[in-house]
């Protein structure tokens, strides 16, 4: 072998295990649990629950009847994306345009909350919205018995509230890139400020608002915490039907089928919005001039 | 009776070819209160001089000699079903710490059982599971040498017998703790019209109490109680009847306070009012907050025994006999129901207990109240279209 | 004309409207509020002296103490710390190994691997929990007989079994934050400046001693990011946990949830307050940290700048 040959073998090696462990583990642990799902989902239902070998479409047909949990999920995922977006464009906006150390003691205090456990930030919601929390308050003021934990307004409640840094983070750190040169041009040149906003910010921040999007769509599609502790059993999303299929009905193959059909929603979703999101126009920065 | 048999007689009773007595007789349901007649304090043996006695200490029970029992055990259970002095004291006399993992039906734990590698030690079936359990051989058939203290004579035997696995061939998988009912508490503060019945529960949950009411997440006690209400027997897995079943649990759920199996905690926190309920968190309810009342309903619902047994392919063997034993001993149960206030089915047990306790309505009710009730079918927990159904009203 | 040139300060650009500027500072304003408020309940709640959240009846620290005294806490606090440490280790290690790889990798290698990471990331936790279980008590129910025989082949006594346990939860959790190191790593990788790669190459460093002096200060801030994140997710997860864990070892997230279930205690409070803090601290710490050495190194900087000006005439 030639030197250089052999340096490419060398090379080759190399790589080769510079790559094996991550690999190993996606096999294992991706790949292959992945595989037993599909072939799950074509199989039967055993008598008292679990796996009979067979090969069957019945399952994936009888996926609609699942559609309700499906499409309370699609509707809060969409719905929640919307708010955090709605409430969240604003903040991250007013963190880029604050001065230095303010911009980052503020930063940190939207970290905070995100550090703190998950089921414990939602868990707190349950005695707010509880009938000795906000309910109380508003019975006091007149307002009748309104119940509010247990509904679809608690599940949207809590899905805002934990993902919101999700959605300021990516548009705080495109809006930080912005070149304020921009903006100034845009009004020396006579456009108001809502003109300016659509026509500038907005599309130059394109990318920080796809990420922060697809950071909030994608998990609220899976979630299955959130309705478990505030929705009471009564708002059931696809995660929590999963968990019921595999752990109540035991009806593995529906359920295998189940999941393979949402992790194929959620990749032609994410698909979609980045092939969106290219053709709209990155954060290039327009040089001026 | 087997699966078929019972099937069977259940569609000639529903034709209309035998009477509801010679249907109740026949299928062994209207045993039920006979049987529990059994299992009163009235008919047991005159309280022994005994009675209620303090806590278990080591004279009452040792562990076995020269058998370890190793560091630890996991027990499988259902929500307030041990008095957690009870699992100290075990401790304190064995070195064994016992983990308690408490779910909240028959179904998640077969479910468990069947992905496999839980790691459970002891488990507490209710009676209608053994069937399942045992053809799955997801316990192991209990070794008798290994439970001295367990004396199945004072056991009443048709309630053991829901243990015998194949039916009728003694061999027991499991024994006794206590037994009980399927009812619904409400909260007479604030729950002022009349509720009897299975109807008025579910009426009243989709008008006046609206927003206030909990039904179990569980396939048997919500998709049966519904049938009830409806006219039909708890146990029934006819089509039709279980469309309409499904019809009323579909029209009660936006009503709903929620769907769940943990439901002392917004009882106790008045976020509900009316709830389902089993006899022993009804007694305890009760016993806390006076204003709670547990009833057993008129037009039918469950009456039910919870048993002891041992997971298959358990790594603490040992350590779960020990458990089984200890429980069975008769001043051990006694005190460990003062907590749980489940009705006990071993007679010695019973009458250790405190005259206070015996004369508990909610945890020893009358027999007349028991004549309606059904107990469950083996058939239900696999049946298909009642998992499907309650799937189904859960996604909705 | 000058001020043309110079871009203006940026807290500035905002200028028309004092209304707008007011409209979002109030706006921030009630953000901050909607978080922190049950933030603040939670750690109100833990001095709580009363019997339950959701009443306050005075103040006592009582609730910490039986926090720190509860074995199963503590033990289930230890277990998430001792699972999110060995995440973080194994998931940053075999992420950028794997980053560093993908640089030199085909095409075609590079592509199977980044779709094959990029289903990692999204795939919901639920589905990989679920799936993971039934492969995991399948492929052990698989390998201990095995082991069985081959112990007793070799006649060493009594045979380890394999079952779920913290292990579990650590490759289930790594398998998700491996994807997200190799992710960031690949984009700090692509951003890297590589004048300073091909000057070590020039000067006969070794590629080793080039990975370790060049390229590697230069990932840190990717991989201390990656290692954070990794350590973060698998602290907080209570999907994945619940579906692999092995009995008697809970994570935190597990024993809050079931605590949850049954009606909590201001315990619970105690503990995610004492986390907070813990984390709140550790962010300070670091901060301060990176403050510190940003302003010595500016320090060194205007030093430098006064050396050279001294030279220049």
């Amino acid at each position: 072998m030639t030197r250089s040959e052999l340096g490419r073998w060398r090379s080759r090696i190399v790589t080769f295990l510079l790559l094996m462990p991550a690999s190993a583990w996606y096999v294992l642990l991706l790949l292959v649990p992945l595989v037993i799902l599909i072939v799950f989902s074509f199989g039967g239902r055993a008598p008292e629950g679990g796996y009979r070998p067979d090969f069957t479409l019945a399952n994936y047909q009888e996926l609609p009847t699942r559609s309700t949990a499906f499409l309370n999920a699609l509707w809060m995922a969409t719905g929640g994306t919307i708010l955090c977006l709605i409430v969240g464009f604003p903040l991250a906006y007013f963190l880029a345009t604050r001065a230095g150390s303010q911009r980052t003691l503020l930063l940190v205090l939207v970290i905070v909350p995100f550090w703190t456990s998950f089921l414990i930030r939602t868990y707190a919601w349950l005695t707010i919205l509880g009938n000795n929390g906000v309910p109380a308050w508003l019975e006091r003021l007149g307002f009748g018995h309104i119940v509010l934990l247990n509904t679809p307004f608690a599940v949207l409640l809590g899905i805002v509230y934990n993902y919101l840094p999700l959605m300021v983070f990516p548009l705080y750190v495109s809006l930080e890139r912005l070149d304020k040169r921009l903006l100034e041009a845009s009004k020396d040149l006579g456009a108001g400020r809502w003109a300016t906003f659509r026509q500038v910010t907005l599309p130059l921040s394109s990318a920080g608002l796809l990420s922060g999007v697809i950071l909030v769509f994608i998990p609220i599609m899976g979630e299955y915490i959130i309705p478990a502790l505030l929705g009471g059993g009564k708002v059931f999303f696809i995660g929590n039907a999963l968990v019921d299929l595999f752990l109540q009905s035991r009806n593995w193959p529906f359920g295998s089928a189940a999941a393979i059909v949402l992790i194929l929603v959620i990749l032609a979703a994410v698909t979609l919005y980045l092939r969106l999101g290219s053709r709209g126009g990155g954060t290039r920065e327009v040089s001026l001039l | 009776m087997d699966r078929e048999q019972f099937q069977k007689t259940y569609d000639d009773f529903r034709l209309g070819r035998i009477d509801r007595r010679t249907f109740l007789k026949v299928s062994g349901l209207g045993l039920a209160a006979a049987v529990i007649a059994a299992c009163t304090p009235g008919s047991s043996a005159a309280p022994s001089a005994a009675a209620a006695g303090g806590e278990p200490t080591s004279a009452d029970w040792s562990p076995p000699k020269g058998v370890d029992l190793g560091k630890t055990l996991y027990l499988t259970t259902w929500p307030n079903y041990h008095n957690p002095r009870t699992i100290e004291i075990f401790t304190a006399l064995t070195g064994v710490k016992v983990e308690v993992n408490p779910l909240g039906s028959n179904e998640e734990m077969l479910a468990k059982l069947l992905i496999g590698g839980t790691g459970w030690d002891v488990l507490v079936p209710t009676n209608y599971t053994f069937e399942t359990y045992g053809s799955k051989k997801l316990l192991e058939p209990l070794e008798m040498a290994k439970l001295p203290n367990l004396d199945i004579t004072r056991y009443d035997q048709r309630l053991l017998a829901n243990a015998e696995y194949p039916a009728g061939s003694k061999t027991l998988w499991g024994f006794n703790k206590d037994w009980g009912t399927t009812g619904f508490t409400y909260n007479k503060k604030h729950v002022t019209k009349p509720m009897a019945s299975w109807k008025d529960f579910f009426d009243l949950a989709q008008t006046d109490y609206s927003g206030k009411v909990i039904i179990h997440d569980y396939q048997l006690t919500s998709i049966g109680c519904a049938l009830v209400a409806v006219g039909f027997s708890f146990n029934s897995v006819a089509e039709n009847e279980l469309a309409k079943a499904e019809e009323l649990l579909l029209a009660v759920k936006p009503h709903l306070f929620a769907i769940t199996s943990d439901y002392q905690p917004p009882m106790r926190a008045e976020d509900a009012w009316v709830t389902m309920t089993w006899t022993n968190d009804g007694a305890q309810l009760h016993a806390d907050i006076p204003d709670i009342e547990y009833v057993i309903a008129s037009d039918g619902g469950e009456i039910w025994s919870d048993f002891y047994a041992v997971v298959a392919g358990t790594e603490h063997r040992e350590a779960a006999y020990a458990f089984l034993d200890f429980m069975a001993v008769p001043k051990v149960q006694a005190f460990d129901a003062a907590f749980h206030k489940a009705p006990l089915v071993d007679s010695a047990g019973i009458a250790l207990e405190s005259a206070e306790m015996r004369a508990n309505k909610i945890t020893y009710p009358d027999a007349a109240q028991l004549s309606k009730l059904e107990f469950g079918t083996a058939e239900l927990l696999t049946n298909k279209a009642r998992a499907d159904l309650w799937a189904r009203v859960k996604s909705a | 004309m000058t001020d043309r040139i110079t871009p203006p300060p940026r807290a500035a650009i905002d200028k028309a409207g004092r209304w707008v500027d007011r409209a979002f500072r109030l706006q921030a304003t009630a953000l901050y509020l909607f978080l922190y408020v049950p933030i603040g309940l939670v750690v109100l709640f833990s001095f709580n002296a009363g019997d339950r959240t959701g009443e306050l009846r005075g103040l006592s620290l009582r609730w910490y103490g039986r926090a720190l005294g509860d074995p199963f806490a503590m033990g289930a606090l230890e277990n998430s710390f001792v699972v999110g440490t060995w995440t973080a280790v194994i998931a940053t290690t075999l992420g950028t190994l794997a980053a560093l790889a993908l640089q030199r990798a085909s095409r075609s290698v590079r592509a199977v691997f980044e779709a094959i990471t990029y289903v990692a990331i999204i795939i919901p936790g639920i589905v990989i929990g679920i799936a993971t279980l039934i492969f995991f008590v399948n492929a052990f129910a698989w390998l201990n007989p095995q082991l069985a025989s081959i112990w007793s082949a070799f006649g060493l006594g009594a045979p380890p079994t394999i079952g779920t346990g913290l292990h579990t939860i650590i490759a289930a959790h790594v398998l998700f934050t491996m994807a997200i190191v190799i992710v960031l790593v690949r984009a700090r990788l692509a951003g890297m400046d590589r004048t300073l790669t091909e000057a070590s190459f020039d000067l006969f460093a070794s590629p080793f001693r080039t990975f370790v002096q060049v390229t590697l200060p230069q990932l840190r801030p990717a991989i201390i990011t990656g290692a954070l994140l990794a350590f973060t997710f698998s602290f907080d997860d209570y999907v994945i946990a619940s579906f692999v864990a092995g009995p008697g070892k809970p994570t935190l997230p597990m024993y809050v949830f079931s605590s949850i279930r049954r009606g909590i205690t201001p315990e619970i409070n105690a503990i995610a307050s004492m986390v907070l803090s813990v984390t709140v601290t550790m962010l300070l710490v670091v901060g301060l940290i990176y403050r510190r050495s940003s302003r010595i190194a500016a320090a060194q900087r205007a030093a430098e700048l006064a050396d050279v000006q001294e030279t220049v005439p």
